[in-house]
């Protein structure tokens, strides 16, 4: 025949009854520590999950331009970056590549012939062609070139639309302005040399009038008669434009960066901080708890430890009864997880519609990693909790 | 090879096994102290021994409760001092069963859980057989009572039933009658004697004097 043991054999061996109130105090610390625990998990993954859906990215890169700080104690001094400060940067594990934004070292100057009754000193940049947005195919210059392509910022479009009506001046649409002739004018103290510049692309990501760096690299040696400056503006290419690393590494550094594109890193890192205080708060709520219960655990084997030791001297396993015994909790266990699962789903949902008033950033359902989360912590629990019965026994 | 290796299965082998606490003067009278004392499978074996001389911790010895002793038992050509914890669980539930001379019954417990709670560890006997044991030897209706309620003499009778749930080869009684009167001995005495027939089993008496209706082979004195 074969064995007919289960812990309903031994139940009433087992002086499970008394100091309830260890216990309840112990699965109601369990279920609130794991309650706040998923919620800190969930509204972490929320929050990742918003900050990107804010951010314009290209192929999975923020691009974000820094200066230096210009202030009342520097503002005599250069405030170019040097070598040593863009290799600096390189070397940063959270930026992927940096580029200076190369200045001219010559007076230059547009007009737009007749149609625009229009006449400019103006600066032009260069950048490395990775980090323009929006590069034509035709973005090209070589030596002996009259024709400049350039690439114009879509900020300044709008602000030159702005000012134009009360300067008498037409509005341009993006088709337009790429097809006005301008002249561009470059002086040297030889002379000056005229270019026919025109527009090939906006861009959104630099503040700038860009032409070909093989352009201003030859035209800064020609006319201004030095190699390429220090720049005074670099762009950063970056995974996460809000990462933490990021951003305290360029405020330590006292670097100016693009607010608009960072402020959400900022709220994000207050959150983030928040969030993650609270995280460690219900880990020592967790850990607490399961305390309590290893010591209600204790006390119910001392308590029953005649009776135990009888068991064991009938003929049953010590094995056994570690497993039967532990394994009286694994349902206790499961139900507390789940239930702070399904509150903290509620809480997500209350989360998703009051605050985002039902606006579909959010998934509807709590994401798979606050689950994987909570099957750990399952496991977890069951195997301290066997672990200390195991011992316990073998110990009687 | 197999067969021989059946036949030391079923033998219990004290090799000069003498308890480290007695005076080692008390040993030369002994038929066990510091003696080579085979018991084979099926043997009818009573020890005979005044109070104090080491009655109840041979059974200890043997039954792995206790381990100061000097000397080997070697039970299926192992030592019992290698023996794990879960050794001694499986030797417990299907080699050898046991009658302690204190009982050790579960107070709290009614006489039939006592006895369930042994027999379902490893059934031999089906709760009929328990019915029909009790009936024998006239604790049926002490089956639903709390032990602790029960008197001395019907303890002895539960923890005999307990003791015959279980296959062994070998059961150890220490002192198994010390409160019951001549007819209920006997009858007790013929049940055990049926059962370890029916499983071929060794039984291995302590008492205080010769039991008359016990149809020991041998008789080793302490």
């Amino acid at each position: 025949m074969k064995k007919d043991i289960s812990y309903k054999t031994i139940a009433r061996l087992l002086n499970t009854g008394e100091n309830r109130l260890s216990k309840i105090g112990s699965y109601t610390g369990l279920g609130v520590g794991m309650l706040l625990l998923f919620c800190c998990a969930q509204m972490f993954i929320n929050l990742q999950q918003l900050i990107k859906d804010k951010n314009l990215r290209k192929n999975g890169f923020d691009y974000i331009s820094i200066s230096k700080n210009i202030t009342n104690q520097n503002m005599g001094g250069d405030n170019r970056f040097n070598k040593a400060d863009i290799e600096a940067l390189k070397k940063q594990p959270f930026i992927t590549a940096v580029a200076p934004l190369i200045s001219n070292q010559f007076r230059a100057k547009a007009s737009a012939g007749n149609i625009l009754p229009f006449s400019t000193d103006l600066f032009l940049e260069s950048i490395d062609d990775e980090f323009i947005d929006t590069l034509p195919p035709g973005f090209k210059w070589q030596p002996g070139q009259v024709d400049v392509p350039i690439i114009f910022s879509s900020d300044y479009l709008e602000i030159y639309n702005v000012f134009a009506p009360a300067q008498e001046l037409p509005q341009l649409s993006q088709a337009t302005i790429q097809s006005v002739n301008i002249t561009l004018e470059c002086f040297s103290p030889l002379g000056i040399q005229s270019f026919r510049g025109h527009i090939v692309g906006l861009s959104d990501r630099i503040n700038s009038i860009l032409v070909p760096k093989s352009f201003l690299t030859w035209a800064n040696l020609h006319y201004g008669n030095s190699e390429n400056p220090e720049a005074s503006r670099l762009y950063l290419k970056t995974n996460d434009a809000n990462n933490a690393d990021l951003l305290n590494y360029l405020q330590q550094k006292d670097y100016r960066v693009n607010k608009d594109k960072t402020k959400f890193g900022r709220v994000k890192q207050v959150l983030q901080a928040v969030l993650s205080g609270m995280a460690v708060f219900s880990v020592l709520v967790i850990l607490l708890a399961m305390l309590l219960f290893s010591f209600y655990l204790q006390l119910m084997i001392a308590r029953s430890k005649d009776n135990l030791q009888l068991l064991v001297t009938l003929g049953y396993s010590p094995q056994w009864l570690g497993k039967t015994v532990s394994q009286k909790w694994v349902p206790v266990y499961a139900i507390i997880i789940l239930i702070a699962l399904a509150i903290t789903q509620i809480f997500h949902l209350i989360f998703r519609q009051g605050i985002f008033n039902g606006v579909e950033l959010l998934p509807l359902y709590i994401h798979w990693m606050v689950a994987a989360l909570a099957v750990v912590l399952f496991l977890i629990c069951i195997y301290t909790n066997e672990r200390m019965v195991n011992k316990l026994i073998r110990k009687l | 090879m197999a067969v021989c290796n059946i036949l030391l299965y079923m033998q219990i082998i004290l090799n000069e096994v003498a308890p480290v606490f007695m005076d080692q003067s008390a040993f030369s009278q002994s038929d066990i102290w510091g003696k080579k004392v085979v018991i084979e499978k099926g043997e009818r074996l009573q020890i005979v021994a005044a109070s104090g001389s080491g009655k109840t911790s041979l059974i200890n010895f043997m039954y792995g409760l206790r381990k100061d002793f000097k000397g080997d038992i070697i039970i299926n050509q192992k030592n019992t001092r290698q023996f794990t914890a879960e050794d001694w669980a499986t030797y417990r539930s299907a080699h050898i069963s046991i009658m302690f001379q204190d009982l050790r019954l579960f107070p709290l417990q009614t006489g039939r859980e006592n006895i369930e709670i042994k027999r379902k560890l490893n059934p031999f006997k089906s709760p009929e057989a328990l019915e029909l044991m009790s009936n024998g030897l006239g604790i049926q209706n002490k089956l639903n009572q709390q032990v602790q309620i029960c008197s001395y003499g019907e303890k002895q009778r539960i923890a005999v039933v307990r003791a015959l749930q279980q296959p062994f080869n070998f059961i150890l009684l220490d002192e198994p009658f010390s409160h019951l009167d001549d007819n209920n001995r006997k009858k007790a005495m013929q049940l055990i004697e049926e059962e370890a027939t029916q499983r071929n089993a060794a039984i291995i008496l302590a008492d205080l004097k010769p039991i008359e209706f016990f149809n020991a082979q041998r008789t080793l004195y302490m």
